[in-house]
């Protein structure tokens, strides 16, 4: 038992940390890409990750489809709850203000939360590991091999969303509703599809964040609302609007977290984030990468 | 090309647009003048698609475009250069004039969104060094010039201007208008709306007077430039 040194020790609670930073930054990346689009703060974005976690269990564990094939469908289910999210919450509303599209998006996550209470109960689920659950010594530190696949899934995310934004035409064009809705559709940028695209976009990387995080941490009905948290703060502590804030801003929380509940106590775990969450605000209430120019201009 | 008959427009439901009715023939430049506040940039959003509280008719080619979109007008060859610029200032120069070939920016129509960018290009050679700088970043002429450039590559057969001389010093004035005249001697129809009178009246063939949302005065450019009224109000006497 010696030989497990504290170096060790603290290693190990970096890449628990890192792990659950990615999810917290793949929440924040789906805040951002709708916030860019739209201004709106979408706070259904947690149940986005509970609904990816949920009906990859049901496909997957109870109904028995391989993982190559339940990955894909969940992601594309949670995808269609995005899409009829902006569809029947958002577009409706006839003299949007900022504030009551926020509220529509509180109002559909209560619903979305109650639906899936109704489905699946108020049990936590578990999911089998992508690749087992036999540990890994990696570097003196013992892991699952299941925080690898959290950690390079948000790595791929961020791969794709960054030749999305930088290389398609039709990123640019959701770049373009961000900065100027009306000229972008003088452009004959259909500015309601962007919309719906950024919704679609953000609910899938929820959804491959849900998928990837329940092996670890199991997930249930109503924990999207803490995770929305979570994400948020990592959105606020990266800077609104800012990809590599917000990827920044997750693994710092998710590390902050890991730490304090190592070092500290785990009781307080919420509370050390909070903590920090609210010295950068008072220190730097733009964010880390919060500037205007940087959020704006480097989108990753 | 493009005939609007009795337009009327309005903010919430105050009229800004009183009946406005003109004519705009193919091939030629029709500028429109009038003081702050006339209604001029409200009829140019009116015809783009922006301006969606409005009545009456707006035919381009004898078809009621009227209840159309904006994104839905301009696939149509209508590109408007809006009042103040309005590029997108966090994207590249590249991405700007990118983004005005949206409709139709497909592999297959590679060579001619290089065929169209090289001759922006060339009306604005100075767009052509900064192509990557980011467009927010560009002098007021130069964004003025990007954002011609970026309605042009939207294969346009009317381009609506909307004061396009605004905050510039005279010889990118004279820069932009001789363009103006250039794109109108390839065939593109223009709907010029200017506080600078001169200007517009000498670069158009036809044009109009508008006064809070009422067209009070129209006729050849040239009758305009000496009619006393004009010269009174709008050209210093
Ligand atoms: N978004 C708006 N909401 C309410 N009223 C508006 C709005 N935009 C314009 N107006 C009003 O409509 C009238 C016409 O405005 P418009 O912008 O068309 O004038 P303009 O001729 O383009 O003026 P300028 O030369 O200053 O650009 C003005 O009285 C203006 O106050
Ligand atoms: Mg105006």
């Amino acid at each position: 038992m010696e030989e497990f040194s504290f170096a060790n020790q603290l290693f190990q609670y970096l890449i628990t940390g890192l792990t659950v930073g990615s999810v917290y930054a793949m929440v924040a990346i789906g805040f951002n890409i709708i916030y860019n689009v739209t201004e709106i703060i979408n706070l259904a974005q947690g149940e986005f990750v509970m609904l990816g976690g949920l009906i990859m269990v049901f496909l997957h564990a109870v109904a028995g489809l391989p993982l190559i094939l339940a990955f894909p469908i969940t992601v594309i289910l949670v995808t269609l709850v995005g899409m009829l999210l902006d569809r029947l919450a958002i577009r409706p509303i006839r003299q949007p203000s900022v504030l009551t599209l926020i509220i529509a998006t509180i109002a559909a996550s209560i619903i979305i939360k109650g639906t899936a209470m109704f489905i699946w109960g108020k049990d936590p689920f578990d999911l089998p590991a992508f690749s087992g659950r036999t540990p890994i010594n990696f570097l003196g530190a013992v892991i699952q091999p299941q925080y690898f696949w959290v950690i390079g899934f948000l790595i791929v995310t961020v791969i794709l969303l960054t030749l999305f934004f930088e290389k398609t035409i039709i990123g640019k064009a959701m770049s373009a509703c961000a900065d100027n809705p009306d000229a972008a559709s003088l452009m004959g940028i259909n500015v309601k599809w962007m919309i719906l695209l950024s919704f679609s976009l953000s609910a899938a990387i929820g959804a491959v964040a849900g998928i990837t995080v329940t092996p670890i941490s199991l997930m249930e009905y109503d924990r999207g609302a803490m995770l929305a948290i979570k994400g948020f703060g990592a959105v606020v502590l990266g800077g609104l609007g800012s990809f590599p804030g917000a990827i920044l801003g997750g693994l710092i929380l998710g590390t902050i977290e890991s730490f304090g509940a190592g070092l500290i106590s785990s009781g307080y775990k919420d509370a050390f984030a909070l903590i920090v969450l609210l010295a950068v605000l008072f220190f730097r209430p733009s964010g880390l990468l919060g500037s205007v120019e940087i959020s704006k201009i480097k989108r990753f | 090309m493009l005939k609007i008959e009795n337009l009327k427009a309005f903010y919430d439901s105050i009229p800004a647009l009183k009946g406005v009715s003109i004519e705009v023939p193919q091939g030629k430049v029709v500028s429109i003048i009038g003081a702050n506040g006339a209604g001029k940039s409200t009829l140019l959003k009116s015809i783009s698609g922006l301006m969606k509280s409005k009545e009456g008719g707006i035919l381009y080619k004898d078809q009621d475009i009227s209840a159309l979109p904006a994104n839905k007008i301009v696939s149509l060859g209508i590109s408007q250069v809006p009042e103040g610029r309005q590029i997108f200032g966090h994207l590249s120069v590249q991405d700007n004039i990118n983004l005005g070939a949206y409709l139709y920016f497909k592999r297959r129509n590679r060579s001619e969104i290089e065929k169209r960018t090289e001759r922006v290009y060339r009306l604005f050679p100075i767009l052509k060094k900064r192509t990557k700088q980011v467009a927010g970043t560009l002098s007021g002429g130069e964004q003025q010039m990007l954002a011609i450039a970026r309605a042009l590559m939207g294969r346009p057969e009317l381009i609506l201007l909307d004061e396009p001389s605004m905050g510039l010093a005279p010889l990118i004035v004279r820069e932009i208008f001789s363009v103006i005249n250039q794109l109108n001697q390839t065939g593109t129809t223009i709907l010029l709306v200017e506080q600078n009178a001169k200007a517009a009246l000498n670069v158009a063939h036809h044009a109009f007077v508008l006064e809070t949302g009422e067209i009070v005065l129209e006729g050849l450019a040239g009758e305009l430039l000496d009619n006393p009224k004009v010269k009174e109000a709008y050209l210093g006497g």
